[in-house]
């Protein structure tokens, strides 16, 4: 399958964070085209192991997460709306007049409610609308509401992929399926190299609250190096322009105090070398990806953190390249290959 | 059930000084179970042997408390907090430490507003003249909580540190009733629970179950002008969909469910944002434990005066004795 293809394919999948159950047998098949073995784990982390060719191969872990961001009901009120609130990072002045799935005893359709202006006080008109103050409309009554929806049923985002112009798509979930493209682009670089390590391709759970997945993974797989890869910020107007990155100038590399410096430095030069477009991103904290859980677990893996720009983060229409997506699997793929065979020079006080 | 309770939340306990709960919940339990030991985190740790599954059942001893930092040349002594403690809810309020001793929580009156009554411009009064005199009762870093004597009124238990008391009490019940089940029940009775879900992280860790569930309050929104959706008071134990520290696992949770459905227990579904559980340490401890919870809902969470309907903690109690022997 075409980059595109799996995108919009990966784009259509629900896996609200914490239930990613009702979608790990889809992730778990588009990896096993490319694995020699998938598996899934008790909390729906599905891994995938491209075996290595050489000998003692070592274990690197190359890791996307695939829950997505999402609402969950906390309520149904006399009248059978909704009422609901966030899971993971939502920004409830995006969530106004969206489409919504509600996956209750079966999926239906909603919408959240906006007032209309025309009802509007003009004294409240400028007045943000609070997320407990939304509803979802599923257009039933109370009576059936009840039976279709209960309290801590999750809600997914309604919105279709659109492909724009420049290699660029745009939806909901691109945070972090682009990723998970990736790492299945990744997959499909290295059936056509040699390479001497044990790769475990794994798409994580719940990211987006508590890097959950990070934790079952790392100490699982105990592995010897950690590739995350996420989305960063696509630079956008009035984004701080050390925060975001343009979209399709390649992967962001990130450098900084939790990332093992020896690998970071190789990975550069390799992108160099072979002509991978990057862009440096700098993170002077502990990135709040899932690189911060991996490098200090266990006895401290060594970790790598490759982003992918994406623009409008955490809404319905996060947009990214898929330039840029071929970068980060080409950049991981030919690292995990061949990261032996680069000059190591300098690196003594890593 | 109110006595076990009145035991338990009588017991002197704020973070990491959980040592008298801990002696409590042993002379309730330790002929029903066939092991029980502390370790090094002060968590209490009662098996009760099978070769089922590991199941792991936490509710957590400590409670929220003050903390001395420093005492002036008057004898006033100035606190910080141990665990959430909302400074508004101190004020008035009796607290006691360790070895008895009675204080009063007040403000400095010259501020503007009750807005501005944070805790470094409150102070305990314990009726020492001096520095001197106040150090002879009381040192820097000891501790007191909240007094709240155990009142049953009306189906409801009012009291101080039924978070999570009220979860010690029913797994102490439960332990002592002796479930007929395969499985292997390691009663868990945690510290440090208010200060970062610590003691539970130590405990999973040592045990491995192969799932947990973590007891404990939850707040209602049934009171005068609360946040709608939450749950309320008497109508049954809250089954955890999420709080802010752990998504229950879609199993467990499902499971706690059927159990109910089986059994006629009343419940609920507990969606929050606010607040966590041992659940949400224990979860990601050694390579993942699916975990999940059972609430008990509680209005007035953190004051001294926090209300169970005690139908809600019974009805805890036969969902957990029915959960634990599938
Ligand atoms: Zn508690």
């Amino acid at each position: 399958m075409e980059c595109r293809d799996l995108l919009k394919k990966l784009c259509s999948i629900n896996a609200v964070i914490g239930r990613e159950d009702a979608a790990a047998q889809a992730i778990s098949g588009i990896l096993s085209d490319y694995c020699d073995e998938v598996r899934v784990d008790a909390f729906y982390n599905v891994i995938g192991l491209r075996k290595g060719q050489g000998e003692n191969p070592r274990n690197v872990l190359v890791s996307a997460h695939y829950d997505q961001i999402g609402l969950i009901v906390t309520g149904i009120d006399e009248n059978g709306f909704l009422r609901f609130t966030n899971m993971g990072g939502v920004d409830p002045k995006t969530l106004a007049a969206m489409e919504v799935t509600v996956h209750g005893r079966r999926d239906l359709h909603g919408v959240i409610g906006s007032k209309p202006p025309h009802l509007i006080p003009p004294e409240d008109s400028d007045k943000p609308v609070k997320l407990e103050d939304m509803l979802i409309d599923i257009g039933y009554g109370a009576e059936q509401a009840r039976e279709l929806v209960s309290v801590g049923d999750v809600v997914s985002f309604r919105f279709p992929v659109l492909e724009l112009k420049n290699n660029r798509m745009a939806g909901r979930s691109m945070d972090n399926r682009s990723s998970v493209a990736a790492l299945v682009e990744m997959l499909k670089e290295l059936e056509r190299i040699r390479h001497r390590d044990n790769v475990y391709a794994v798409a994580t759970v719940q990211e987006e609250s508590g890097l959950v997945g990070a934790f079952m993974t790392s100490w699982n797989l105990k592995p010897d190096l950690a590739i995350a890869i996420d989305v960063c910020h696509g630079d956008m107007p009035d984004a701080p322009s050390d925060e975001s990155f343009p979209l399709g100038k390649g992967v962001a590399i990130a450098v900084g105090p939790i990332l093992s410096r020896k690998h970071t430095r190789a990975c550069i030069k390799l992108a160099r070398q072979e002509k991978i477009p990057y862009q440096i991103d700098a993170e002077e904290k502990d990135t709040g990806t899932e690189a911060a859980v991996y490098s200090s677990a266990l006895e401290g893996i060594p970790t790598l953190l490759l982003s992918i720009p994406a623009k409008y983060m955490h809404t319905a229409v996060e947009m990214v390249s898929l330039d840029d997506i071929g970068a980060a699997a080409r950049l991981a793929a030919r690292y995990i290959a061949f990261r032996d065979e680069l000059d190591q020079e300098g690196d003594s006080n890593d | 059930m109110f006595d076990t309770i009145s035991m338990l939340v009588n017991a002197f306990g704020p973070s990491g000084r959980e040592n008298r709960v801990a002696e409590v919940v042993t002379q309730m339990i330790k002929d029903k179970v066939d092991e029980i030991s502390s370790d090094a985190m002060g968590n209490l740790i009662a098996v009760k042997k099978g070769s089922g599954k590991k199941i792991m059942l936490a509710a957590h001893m400590d409670e929220i408390g003050l903390i001395i930092t420093t005492i002036d040349d008057k004898g006033f002594l100035r606190f910080g907090t141990v665990g959430g403690v909302l400074p508004l809810i101190s004020l008035g309020q009796r607290v006691v430490f360790e070895n008895g001793l009675t204080g009063v929580v007040w403000y400095e009156e010259s501020i503007e507003s009750m807005k501005d009554a944070k805790i470094d411009k409150m102070y305990i009064d314990i009726g020492a003249k001096t520095r001197e005199q106040a150090r002879e009762l009381v040192e820097i870093g000891d501790m007191a909580v909240f007094e709240g004597r155990p009142v049953e009124q009306n189906g409801l238990i009012i009291s101080k540190a039924l978070d999570d008391r009220v979860g010690c009490a029913i797994l102490a019940e439960l332990a002592r009733r002796c479930p007929a089940t395969d499985n292997e029940i390691y009663y868990v009775f945690t510290t440090q629970e208010e200060v970062g879900l610590r003691g539970a992280r130590t405990a999973a860790y040592a045990i491995r179950p192969d799932l947990a569930i973590a007891i404990d309050v939850t707040r209602t929104g049934d009171t005068p002008k609360s946040k709608p959706g939450a749950v309320s008071l008497g109508e049954g134990p809250a089954i955890k969909v999420k709080d802010n520290s752990v998504i229950a696992h879609p199993r467990i949770r499902e499971r706690l469910v059927d159990c109910a459905r089986e059994n006629g227990i009343p419940f609920q579904f507990e969606v929050v944002d606010k607040g966590g559980t041992d659940a949400g340490s224990i979860h990601i401890t050694a390579g993942g434990i699916p975990s999940g919870g059972v609430s008990i809902p509680t209005r007035f969470i953190h004051s001294a005066s926090e209300i169970v309907d005690i139908k809600d903690v019974e009805n805890a109690a036969r969902l957990l004795e029915a959960f634990i022997k599938f």
